[in-house]
């Protein structure tokens, strides 16, 4: 049995065109960033002030809804356990759907960066 | 406490520190290495990394006194300690990672094309380490002095020594490995005593001697004001630190950096339930911790006190040994990007010159930590989150995010910011620890609130008033920062090659 070495050179594409040099260069490429740079910076002040809002809103109900700061649930006051350990989960919340959307944003751009 | 517990401890600590440093040392090899790691630092160890950085003694010790002291509204420290990551994702992470630089400096000259910039930025910065590093030294002499009996110096100095000592041997490959494991141990060490303690007290039925919400100190409680002000500092400085932003350069892509950056939010949400948990037992099984200044001990004091005997003693010992682990590494993490930034700027960028510069970055803050008093800890690292809040973060994001900056603008704004900022801050130190509270201004005491916005405002005008002094570069910078590497190559290449 021979055996046989394959070489086949590994890309048979170009070695991916820099699609960052041709956006920077053409007009049509830097409309594309600038829509792309629009929609995450609208999607990050979004959800910062998404993430704001639920943040104001804890202290604000504990303030204004009589005897919930005190309420004990399994023997620890509810104050305590919302803003001990229930602002985390919508800290974490934020960060994963921003993250998700922002690769979105990117892949579309790359969709029409590489379409033209 | 028995004082053969805590030199155990710290010892341990070091040998540890130092033998993770020497397994690192032996990839470190080129200038690349030493800054950053070549860029080659999985998001797990990256992530562990930057949490084992930022969880200072700020977090270690400062968290649970304040929260002993002011109950609920101290938890709003740990809450912007950790939702000023959602910020630094939300609008640098990626960005700053593609901008390719090593430094702030670096990324404020590539940005504005302007060598002025950068030599403002690498003073701030400098201004911003050392200024943080004084309160790991302050934890580190109020540790030595309760847990030894020993003379506070001694702490400030040996912390000095094993820094100095790790840095200049490994560089920054070595620090990632020492970071990560000293982010697991921090965890250990506070997550091990506080779960024995509450089971032991469950078990035996202790009765508590006081309600969560009653106060045991005469202290007023802040106000809104203080509180806004304060999320304020700790949201937009976050994202200004840069012993956390050099970090963000040895991601391999701004993909990664936003993973890496979701799971650090992970570790710091699992890590603050504990100095939260500290805080609350202490308040209800012993209040008398919070009176004669003890209280940013604590976390130090607590395992003694409700457990007692060699249990005890055990368990201070691990507490003792976190609370090492949380000044060196921050402390470590500092003298590397001050070393980074000054050995640049100054010293010709060389590996003998950023041997020098971390000695040079270490010493500085130990002669300031000898001039002055500690004040509460989480306290005063939250007025160096004002000062970076004022000066880096305005920079940084109308840098990432306008196009209008120019170089006078940045100049302007930071010298603003700084100036309101440290003038606020030395103000406040001056009127002293014992006027601290009650007698300082609360605007005084907590300045990020009007600081942050009169930086943005001066450096948005200053900016609009030059508009020819854009850089011409603009265009591409901006393309680099916001698009994504190498379109799809990573991921078809991860799939054909592994």
């Amino acid at each position: 049995m021979t055996r046989v070495k394959v070489t086949a050179p590994r890309s048979e594409a170009k070695p991916v065109m820099d699609s960052r040099v041709a956006a920077e260069e053409s007009d049509v490429g830097q409309v594309f960033v600038r829509s792309l740079i629009r929609s995450q910076l609208r999607l990050s002040l979004v959800v910062a002030a998404g993430f704001l809002l639920i943040l104001l809103a804890f202290p604000l109900m504990l303030g204004l809804v009589p005897g919930l700061a005190e309420a004990k649930i399994a023997g620890l006051p509810f104050g305590w356990l919302l803003l001990g350990a229930g602002i985390y989960p919508v800290i974490g919340l934020s960060a994963w759907l921003f993250i998700r959307t922002a690769t979105r944003n990117e892949a579309r751009y790359r969709d029409l960066a590489e379409d033209r | 406490m028995n004082p053969v517990v805590g030199i155990a401890a710290f010892v341990a600590v070091s040998v540890a520190t130092a033998v993770v440093g020497f397994y690192g040392l032996r990839i470190s090899r080129t200038t690349g290495d030493f800054y950053v790691a070549s860029r080659t630092v999985r998001p797990w160890w990256n992530a562990s990394a930057i949490g084992g950085e930022y969880l200072s003694a700020a977090s270690f010790l400062g968290v649970a006194g304040l929260v002993l002291l002011s109950g609920t509204d101290a938890l709003w420290f740990p809450i912007g300690y950790t939702a000023g990551y959602l910020m630094l994702l939300l609008f640098v992470a990626a960005p700053l990672r593609r901008s390719g630089a090593y430094t702030i400096p670096d990324f404020t000259e590539v940005r504005l094309d302007s060598r002025a910039v950068r030599r403002v930025t690498s003073l701030v910065v400098v201004v911003v380490g050392w200024l943080y590093i004084v309160p790991q030294l302050h934890g580190a002499a109020l540790t030595i002095r309760i847990t030894t009996g020993l003379p506070s110096w001694v702490g400030s100095v040996a912390v000095v020594i094993v820094v100095c000592l790790t840095v200049v041997a490994g560089g920054m490959r070595s620090i990632t490995f020492v970071q990560a494991f000293q982010y697991w141990l921090k965890l250990t060490a506070l997550a091990v005593p506080i779960v024995f303690i509450a089971l032991v007290l469950a078990g035996n039925g202790t009765p508590a001697l006081a309600e969560a919400n009653t106060n045991p100190t005469g202290l007023a409680p802040t106000g809104p004001y203080q509180n806004i002000s304060l999320l304020v500092a700790l949201l937009f400085g976050t994202l200004g630190l840069p012993h956390v932003l050099v970090r963000f350069y040895t991601n391999p892509d701004g993909q990664s950096a936003r993973r890496t950056t979701l799971i650090v939010l992970g570790l710091l949400s699992v890590f603050y339930l504990f100095p939260t948990a500290y805080g609350l037992l202490g308040r209800m099984f012993a209040p008398g911790l919070a009176q004669g200044g003890r209280s940013d001990a604590l976390v130090l004091l607590l395992p003694g006190r409700l457990i007692g005997g060699p249990a005890g003693d055990m368990l201070s010992a691990l507490v003792v040994a976190g609370a090492f682990a949380a000044f060196l590494s921050t402390t470590s993490g500092l003298v590397v990007s001050l070393a980074g930034v000054i050995s640049q700027d100054v010293l010709g960028g060389s590996v003998r010159g950023f041997r020098l510069a971390a000695l040079i970055s270490a010493t500085v803050p130990l002669g300031f930590a000898f001039m002055t008093d500690s004040l509460a800890l989480a306290g005063s690292v939250g007025l160096v989150f004002a000062f970076t809040a004022s000066t880096i973060c305005p920079a940084l994001l109308l840098g990432i995010w306008w196009r209008g900056l120019t170089d006078a603008g940045a100049i302007a704004g930071m010298v603003t910011g700084g100036v309101l900022c440290g003038g606020a801050l030395v103000a406040g130190a001056l009127s002293g620890p014992a006027a601290s509270g009650a007698a300082m201004p609360q605007w005084l005491a907590q300045p990020a609130a009007w600081t942050v916005p009169a930086a943005f405002a001066v450096m948005v005008l200053v900016s609009r008033a030059t508009k020819g002094r854009v850089p011409r570069t603009l265009t591409k910078v901006m393309t680099r920062l916001h698009t994504p590497e190498r379109p799809l190559a990573t991921e078809r290449q991860g799939a054909s090659d592994r």
